[in-house]
């Protein structure tokens, strides 16, 4: 066991704090608008360290460090791209300023102002379906990098994820956003200290000089350049700016920040200050994965790159940078930033959990009812069907987040579920917003077409992932058009909404 | 490639940088801008 008494001090410390804290937000909870988006109250800080902490949890420092191990120095194009796409997005405004003006309080709900109530179900079913499933590979991930950086043995995995998650969906089902916001407040300023802290004993300990010669003499020039890797290249960058312009504008964990901001103008702000964050978030965990390749990475090539070798055993390249972690970080330390990295997850996975089960609440169950021809809730029924499928969402993430493991790259893999659906939002939105010609028949091809465009090749044809999510943008793309220009024009009913002050009769 | 690698040190140093330095600035004033959040939480709640 590498933790000392001192080390589960801090840990327990800081879950009992954060639970706490947690709670404590069940006390601002007024109507379902408090428990979605806050009541709309998010100021610059707290809207930078939540949005923050809600993109960056274990999950991210691991498969960034494991596209670190696999692709050295080149791999920070990826980091580069998302970091300048919020900088640029933050700067004009694109999607999210029209978007805060509209007062949503999900993606999906979009599609209901601009096209129709039967779009909006079916965003809303791709939605959920693809954003649980990304967030199904998290725990299992998480487990392992508790377990190897705290020395507890594998069989205990199963138990602690599922107490931690238990500790998690406590506070999300009493106070919602409240609580996830702040409890994300003081999660960001752990995990931050952490990912310094982290940072300077990687560099201190491997050395630069031993990374840079590790990544020279191990990949060449394809380890610095991203278009002469061969797993990157011109299709990988494209399809990444799409990408990442889709995850800041439609991602529904990163929209929900966006709708709660106080005004636009605060939602711009937020989304340029952390675009900075979103710099130093994939670049320092891919610098940790390029120093557990200096460290470990000696054993046998597995697609070019050495596999890591550790007290004699081969380790898979993502499980690399945790066992850095266990070797270099001593008593105290290694607390702290096990606390920290408890603290991203459980930001993430809050964040997550209300994100995913809004959607299936506010876009799936209460559309349907309406459908149905039902009786529409009240705010406090809204507040219990979002409880109720917060639970859901739980049990679906610990029976498939233990016992499903994603193959290749994990980045990778996330960003092909995230495709299913960021492909047809992402374009039956920006149609929507800036295109007067555009039409419901559009936003169902476009939503059709770009999640048949990321599965089929991937999971039937095995593609490589950057033609996928290529062909994925391109199929939505030609969808909406052509859906678009056959079908007639929907009107938008915003301008009407936007004069009325919101969509006060959705509620 | 030695351009890059160049490259890849000053955005690394860069993107440090900035991670630390808005790190300080929004836990030095994230506190009262939370506090007001919920300040205005509770004015919310009494006015419903």
């Amino acid at each position: 066991m590498s933790f000392t008494i001192l080390d589960w001090v801090i840990v327990i410390t800081y879950l009992a704090g954060s639970l706490t804290v947690g709670l404590l937000g069940k006390k601002y909870l007024g109507d379902v608008s408090h428990y979605l988006v806050a009541g709309r109250e998010l100021g610059l800080y707290v809207g930078i360290a939540t949005l923050a902490a809600t993109e960056i949890g274990t999950i991210t420092f691991m498969y960034n460090a494991e596209l670190g191990y696999r692709f050295g120095f080149a791999a920070f194009a990826a980091a580069m791209i998302s970091g300048v796409v919020m900088i640029f997005v933050g700067r004009t405004g694109f999607i999210i300023s029209r978007f805060r003006q509209l007062k949503l309080m999900t993606v999906p709900e979009y599609f209901e102002v601009r096209y129709s109530r039967g779009l909006r179900l079916v965003t809303g079913i791709l939605v959920a379906l693809g954003g649980i499933l990304n967030m199904g590979v998290f725990l299992k991930i998480e487990g392992e990098f508790l377990t190897i950086v705290s020395g507890i043995p594998a069989r205990y995995l199963v138990a602690v994820m599922t107490g931690i998650l238990l500790l998690e969906l406590l506070y999300t089902v009493a106070g919602g956003m409240v609580s996830v916001v702040i409890t994300d407040f003081f999660q960001y300023a752990l995990l931050s200290i952490a990912t310094i802290l982290v940072t300077i004993y990687s560099v201190h300990f491997v050395g630069w000089g031993n990374i840079v010669h590790k990544v020279t003499v191990t990949m060449g020039a394809a380890g610095f350049s991203p278009i002469a890797s061969p797993k990157f290249g011109w299709t990988f960058l494209a399809w990444q700016i799409l990408l990442w312009l889709s995850i800041v504008t439609c991602w529904q964990t990163t929209a929900m920040r966006i709708f709660s901001t106080r005004s636009p103008e605060i939602s711009k702000r937020v989304m340029t200050w952390t675009g900075f964050i979103f710099l130093g978030r994939g670049m320092l965990p891919m610098l940790w994965g390029i120093a557990a390749l200096a460290l470990f990475g000696s054993g046998v090539l597995d697609k070019g790159v050495p596999l890591p070798m550790v007290h004699g055993h081969a380790l898979a390249p993502i499980d690399a940078m945790p066992a850095m972690l266990a070797q270099i970080l001593g008593p105290g330390v290694r607390g702290i930033v096990v606390a920290g990295m408890l603290a991203a997850t459980m930001s993430v996975n809050s964040s997550y959990l209300l994100g995913w089960s809004a959607v299936i609440s506010q876009d799936v169950v209460l559309p349907l009812r309406r459908i149905m021809g039902k009786q529409q809730l009240s705010s406090r029924g809204q507040l219990v069907v979002n409880r109720v499928a917060n639970l859901f969402v739980s049990l679906f993430l610990m029976f498939w987040g233990l016992y499903y493991t994603p193959p290749g790259a994990v980045y990778l893999y996330l960003n092909i579920t995230g495709t299913i659906f960021l492909a047809g939002a992402f374009v039956s939105v920006v149609g929507g917003l800036y295109w007067k010609r555009a039409g419901t028949l559009g936003g169902y091809l476009a939503m059709l077409m770009g999640a048949a465009g990321a599965i089929i090749p991937f999971f039937f044809l095995h593609w490589n992932e950057n033609v996928t999510g290529f062909a994925a943008f391109g199929l939505a793309a030609v969808g909406f058009c052509a859906g678009s220009l056959i079908g007639r024009p929907t009107s938008p009913n915003r301008e009407g909404m936007l004069a009325t002050g919101g969509l006060k009769e959705l509620r | 490639m030695r351009y890059w690698e160049i490259f890849w040190t000053a955005s690394l140093l860069v993107s440090g940088g900035a991670f630390a330095f808005i790190t300080v600035v929004v836990i030095w004033k994230g506190g009262p801008d939370l506090r007001q959040m919920l300040r205005q939480l509770r004015k919310q709640n009494l006015q419903n």
